[in-house]
């Protein structure tokens, strides 16, 4: 597409150029453009970054919102490649009350679940909307598998007290991405593709606006925006190869935030799935053990019975993923090293039960691991699943951050509503939810103000410039490769599901190794166009800072609670750190811890039994 | 030792690169996988995308001697085993125009997805507030084509848009114009009906490339039929196409010495089955369907054939 673009062309697309937001300057904001000497800049009043379900919805609500408002939204791939579409459980919202179910159980089992690490004014605020937000997706065309009187359907799900997980089949997360992509269409979104956020620039404590890379030309531009939103998703991929997760969930906004000053709340907080395939992680989903499946030791024994006698296979996540991973640290696992496991068994339920009722997950057994779990058990291990830490919001209400101009949504921010453990189907609420109070809210900011001057950000992205010069001459990908296996592989040992004073500072050490051979790393590819190694440079660098910034919160909760295990503080510690965590990086890049406290409004902390 | 040659672009000159790979390192991976370790171990160069690893984003769409699959859903050994060799040639899906190697250009396929209104409009008995009713059956219709991940395989083997591209949208966007006219909920099935016949409806070829390769069973072939039977149905029947297809199955009834199935045919089916028997009837004379892999089993011909897809067809509306 070229860069000049026609306003009646503008207005058509749904595929833009950073040239094409130049054309939407008024001829005041040129003149001020010139005068403050950084020249015309590509502009719009509303920038979103990312595309899964937390975007798409921003940009709906704030076209919406404010017709009049140009509204753009990034993505560093295509816009259906994301997080959301992996999602199969199903998503969360009370839309039945008629069995007892009410927002407030949904807001409480939300709690309990995240094991009261959870802001709770927001969070019944959240249900509120969660359920209303399902019967709107219905309005928007979502197809939802159906009960018989032609509403929702839903199923129950780990952690609810009543049936409230509404599903489409078991692609649930694939549906409701492209139903948000479909509506904004539909609505005419107009969209940067290919198009890698770099970083944010801040003109006295406000948001400027980002520094863009177009991946396609190499591109970097400075763009202003009134609003920024950021909704690029979870970090989870700091464990690289050990995660269920896609690889765009790099956490390149949350770090982009962090360098602009704004806190990372709960970075310590992430969860594990008990079940992910040994080699690469992908999920192999509840369904398995749902229908009876078996978890073996090298014993043959279903350890289970040690752990979780009542409900066996069927307990909790975090205690089924801390069970495996004690069976194999004592020696009762298979394998050796980040590829140890143990079995997960169906070949009992018969051939006819696992080809009709479970066929994609033997389909994962073929695909990942050349196992056909008609004849032999599927070797399994946990793996990292998603990020309850991110941006910190500062008001639900707007899903605004403490920067001005700067809003957040779905995985990317942490309000808190998930704590120190999501509840299954909560996130994909969350994205649906978050995204649209964030849009409304960039929306609502960005028609009550003007442009900053955007200085910052013609600075930023000049030194981008320069950095990709400097880093693209020469060198070895090989070893950027390799600091990514052992940036996954350290975390893992270190900060995975057993975590230790000892580890962790052993890890910070090891992370500091790391980030000083990433500074002196060069890769050979000097390319222009399309330059995947950078962007994988990019990536890595934005993971080193979160991971460094999680093993820091990491290190200083000294209690277990939810998903964050100390084997050297095994109990959860109310009186000292029913906190969030905030890490802030200081204008010289150091990394400073704070804690906030959690609000805390009708559920007392009590003891999270299931 | 197998090798791949990946065909390759780097923004202005195209050429190909060979890649030696020992047995060891890519039996039992996949595709995906061993594309990774090309990049990491040989060339940090090759471009190509992907980012679920579990055939869900749509994204890593490539072609294989030619043939379009999803290199995350593809094992390697599969590929040697079905081309009896173990030289195989990647290259970027076709009818998509490649910024760099293996990455293709997906801007004109959003525009294209974007007029056929792939948003719902439901019906006003509805309400955000409230949400629509629908049963399962209505569900389970429109499920199929629901499970499209856009990741352009029908595209790449469409050999409408391989003879020009001007005047025809990916066979995928049908397919999304297919499932907004038909769901239960949409108010207005011409919403999305009328744009697809702008971009190209009646110029699909039938030659059925695009059911073939779709990495989840979809068949856009068929959508494209069911939309062309809507459209007419809702009055649309003026042009060249409309009166092609009225004219083609005057013949091919008349033709047949079978009138009376396929009037039955008509009477309990409607327009749309016999839309999509009369598309698969025109490849099997054309030779280029094979009824194998379509209806299952055994080869057929003749009159025959057009009963037991009547009854195939019979069959796929009821499932
Ligand atoms: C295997 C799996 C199963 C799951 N199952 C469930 C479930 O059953 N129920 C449930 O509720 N949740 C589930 N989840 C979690 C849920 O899918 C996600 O938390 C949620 O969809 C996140 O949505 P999002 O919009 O915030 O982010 P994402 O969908 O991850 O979107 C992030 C977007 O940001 C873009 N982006 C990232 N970085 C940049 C950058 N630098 N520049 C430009 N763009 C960028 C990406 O390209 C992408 O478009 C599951 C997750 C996984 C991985
Ligand atoms: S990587 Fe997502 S479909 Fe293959």
């Amino acid at each position: 597409m070229t860069r000049h673009f026609t306003r009646r062309r503008f207005l058509q697309s749904a595929c833009i150029t950073v040239g094409a937001l130049t054309m939407n300057l008024t001829g005041i904001e040129k003149a001020l453009a010139a005068v403050t000497g950084v020249g015309p800049m590509a502009s719009c009043d509303v920038l979103i970054i990312g595309s899964g379900g937390a975007g798409l919805r921003a940009a709906v609500a704030a076209m919406k919102n404010n017709p009049a408002l140009t509204v753009v939204v990034v993505t560093k791939a295509m816009p259906s490649r994301n997080a959301t579409c992996m999602a199969e459980g199903g998503i969360n919202g009370v839309t039945d009350f008629s069995k007892g179910d009410s927002y407030e159980l949904h807001c409480y089992d939300t709690v309990k679940g995240g094991d009261y690490l959870v802001d709770q004014g927001s969070t019944l605020k959240f249900c509120e909307l969660a359920g209303p937000a399902i019967l709107e997706l219905d309005y928007l065309g979502m197809p939802f598998t159906r009960a018989e009187d032609g509403r929702v359907k839903a199923r129950p799900f780990g952690g609810a007290s009543k049936v409230r997980c509404n599903y489409s089949a078991d692609k649930t997360g694939h549906i409701v991405a492209h139903v948000c992509l479909d509506e904004a269409l539909t609505h005419g979104v107009k969209f940067l593709m290919d198009h890698e956020l770099l970083d944010l620039g801040v003109d006295s404590g406000r948001c400027e606006g980002a520094v863009l890379r177009n991946i396609r030309t190499g591109e970097i531009s400075p763009v202003r925006a009134k609003a920024v939103v950021l909704a690029t998703g979870g970090y989870t991929r700091i464990f690289w190869n050990r995660t269920s997760t896609p690889y765009i969930s790099t956490g390149d906004g949350v770090a982009a935030a962090m360098r602009a000053g704004v806190p990372f709340k709960d970075a310590e907080m992430i969860q594990f799935h008990p079940t992910g395939v040994v080699h690469g992680g992908v999920l192999i989903t509840e369904a398995a053990r749902g229908e009876g499946g078996y978890l073996l030791n090298n014993k043959g024994e279903r350890f289970m019975k040690n752990y979780s006698p009542s409900k066996m296979e069927l307990g909790p996540r975090d205690i089924v993923a801390r069970a495996i991973e004690t069976e194999i640290r004592e020696g009762r696992g298979f394998g050796q090293g980040l590829e140890s496991y143990v079995l997960l068994d169906l070949v009992h339920l018969g051939k006819d039960k696992i080809v009709n009722d479970l066929p994609q997950i033997r389909h994962v057994g073929k695909l990942f691991e050349n196992i056909d779990l008609v004849d032999k058990p599927m070797i399994i291990r946990p793996t990292a699943h998603y990020s309850m830490g991110g941006i910190a919001v500062d008001k639900f209400d707007d899903m605004s951050t403490a920067m001005p101009g700067l809003f957040t949504a779905g995985e990317a921010s942490c309000v808190s509503i998930h704590g120190a453990n999501r509840l299954g189907g909560n996130s994909l609420a969350d994205a649906v939810v978050t995204g649209k109070i964030a849009g409304d809210g960039a929306s609502a900011y960005a028609s009550a103000v003007g442009y900053c001057a955007g200085r910052h950000i013609a600075d930023l992205a000049g030194r981008w410039r320069s950095r990709f010069k400097d880093v693209t001459d020469g060198g070895d990908a090989g070893r950027m490769y390799s600091i990514r296996e052992q940036l996954g592989a350290r975390l893992w040992d270190d900060m995975g599901i057993f975590r230790t004073g000892d580890k962790l500072t052993a890890l910070t050490r090891a992370l500091v190794e790391l980030r000083s051979q990433y500074d002196s790393l060069r890769v050979p590819n000097a390319n222009p166009v399309y330059n995947s190694v950078f962007t994988e440079y990019v990536e890595l660098g934005n993971m080193l800072q979160l991971a460094q910034a999680a093993c820091l919160a990491a290190a200083e909760r000294k209690e277990s609670r939810g998903a964050h295990t100390r084997e050297d503080f095994p109990v959860r510690d109310d009186a000292n750190f029913l906190k969030h965590s905030m890490v802030v990086m200081d204008d010289a890049g150091n990394l400073k811890l704070r804690w906030e406290d959690v609000e805390i409004t009708k559920f007392k902390p009590e003891e999270r039994k299931y | 030792m197998a090798t791949l040659i990946i065909d390759r672009f780097d923004g202005k000159k195209h050429y190909e690169r060979s890649y030696s790979l020992a047995d060891e390192d890519i039996s039992g991976k996949t595709l995906l996988n061993t594309l990774l370790l090309i990049k990491q171990t040989q060339d940090p160069t090759l471009n190509f995308t992907a980012s679920c690893r579990c055939a869900i984003c749509g994204a890593c769409g490539v072609r294989i001697n030619g043939h379009a699959v999803l290199a995350c859903d593809t094992k390697m050994d599969e590929l040697f085993a079905t081309y009896g060799a173990d030289i195989l040639r990647v290259s970027p899906l076709a009818n998509f125009t490649v910024i760099s190697d293996l990455a293709v250009d997906w801007e004109p396929s959003i525009d294209n997805l974007r007029k056929i209104h792939p948003g719902l409009a439901a019906k006003s008995e509805f309400s955000p507030q409230d949400g629509c009713r629908q049963t399962q059956e209505e569900f389970d219709r429109i499920k199929k084509q629901w499970d499209c991940i856009l990741c352009g395989c029908c595209a790449s083997e469409c050999n409408k848009l391989t003879a020009d591209r001007s005047d025809y949208m990916e066979p995928f966007v049908f397919t999304h114009a297919w499932r907004a006219a038909h769901d239960s909920r949409s108010k207005d099935p011409l919403l999305h009906g009328k744009p697809a016949v702008a971009g190209g409806l009646w110029n699909c070829v039938h030659c059925q490339e695009c059911a073939n390769r779709c990495p989840k069973g979809i068949s856009s072939a068929d959508d494209i039929a069911g939309l062309r039977a809507m459209v007419m149905a809702k009055g649309m029947t003026e042009g060249e196409g409309p009166a092609h297809a009225r004219s083609f199955y005057t013949d091919l009834v008349e033709g047949s010495g079978r009138l009376n199935e396929v009037r039955l045919a008509l009477r309990t089916e409607g327009v749309s089955t016999l839309a999509r028997t009369g598309m698969a009837i025109t490849l099997l004379r054309r030779g280029k369907m094979n009824p194998l892999e379509v209806f299952g089993g055994e080869t057929i011909e003749g009159h025959d054939a057009l009963v037991k897809m009547i009854e195939a067809a019979h069959a796929s509306e009821k499932e």
